[in-house]
């Protein structure tokens, strides 16, 4: 575990901001805005916490999270959006493990 | 016509991605202007457009607008004065107030194509944060943004058709069989 603080208050808020947003101007959205704007926000905390995370974390940022499959993808490649999301999600089980008590291979 | 003039319609596309680079005055009053002109229902221009290039009030809105991507030098905001809808006995129901809109946020953005300025429409957005943070009268809905800017660069292509379509797939011609 690590106790790193790497968002300021001023950037939570930000971030506060575009997720309670999103949930409101969803209900006038179409149903597949919804992943976009949950990609958008990992988008943008990814960049905010990017500067003062922990070598642990800032690979895994830099490699999987600066440029994330987006909605277009989706409409004209649903397999390769698909296949790019499990890749993202294998990187955040590899990042948690490695913040984990847990190491890879012993899960 | 004028060849420019189609030209420049078929040339005009969504921008997401914008500089810095500050947009003369004079170039906004020009898109303005152009709005002006743009067909109304009745003529009864229902529309008000807020100008905003204060750098910290574009910050704050597209905090509270999860669709702004762009980080546009200009936002115009089209409100709807429903003070003036309900003078001229427009319900809210008139489809003919939200045609405006439309017919304005087109004009804008042909002109700023004409000009050499990149736009791109917003409508996702918290309306009552937006409201707020503008302090609009009680009057005003705000109901679109248009984003007015230079293109970046590394702007990406506009969002793709669902598929290749033509004029002729949107169209029938006289009455259906």
């Amino acid at each position: 575990m690590s106790e790193n603080w790497v968002l300021k208050e001023d950037e939570a808020v930000e971030l506060l901001a575009l997720l309670i947003t999103s949930a409101r101007i969803q209900m006038e959205e179409p149903a597949h805005y919804a992943p976009m704007r949950l990609l958008t926000a990992t988008e943008r905390l990814s960049g905010l916490i990017l500067e003062r995370a922990s070598e642990k974390s800032r690979e895994f940022l830099a490699e999987n999270m600066a440029r994330i499959p987006d909605t277009h993808m989706r409409m004209s490649d649903p397999e390769s959006y698909a296949a790019a999301l499990d890749e993202r999600c294998r990187a955040v089980a590899a990042c948690l493990l490695r913040h984990s008590a847990l190491r890879e291979g012993e899960a | 016509m004028s060849e420019a003039a189609l030209r420049n319609i078929r040339t005009r596309r969504v921008t997401r991605e914008m500089t810095a680079e500050p947009v003369e005055r004079a170039q906004i009053e020009t898109i303005l202007e152009a709005a002006r002109w743009a067909p109304s229902g009745g003529n009864l221009r229902p529309n008000r457009f807020i100008v905003i290039e204060d750098a910290e009030t574009r910050r704050l809105i597209r905090l509270v607008s999860p669709g702004m991507f762009q980080e546009a030098p200009v936002l115009i905001l089209i409100c709807i004065d429903w003070e003036v809808a309900a003078e001229h006995h427009l319900p809210p129901s008139d489809r003919a107030l939200l045609i405006d809109v439309g017919t304005a946020a087109q004009t804008m953005m042909l002109a700023a194509h004409a000009l050499g300025l990149a736009s791109g429409p917003v409508t996702s957005y918290s309306k009552e944060a937006v409201k707020l943070i503008l302090n609009l009268p009680v009057s005003y809905s705000p109901e679109m943004f248009i984003c007015i800017g230079h293109k970046a660069e590394t702007a990406q292509r506009g969002m793709r058709a669902w598929k290749k379509i033509s004029w002729r797939d949107l169209t029938h011609w006289e009455r259906f069989q």
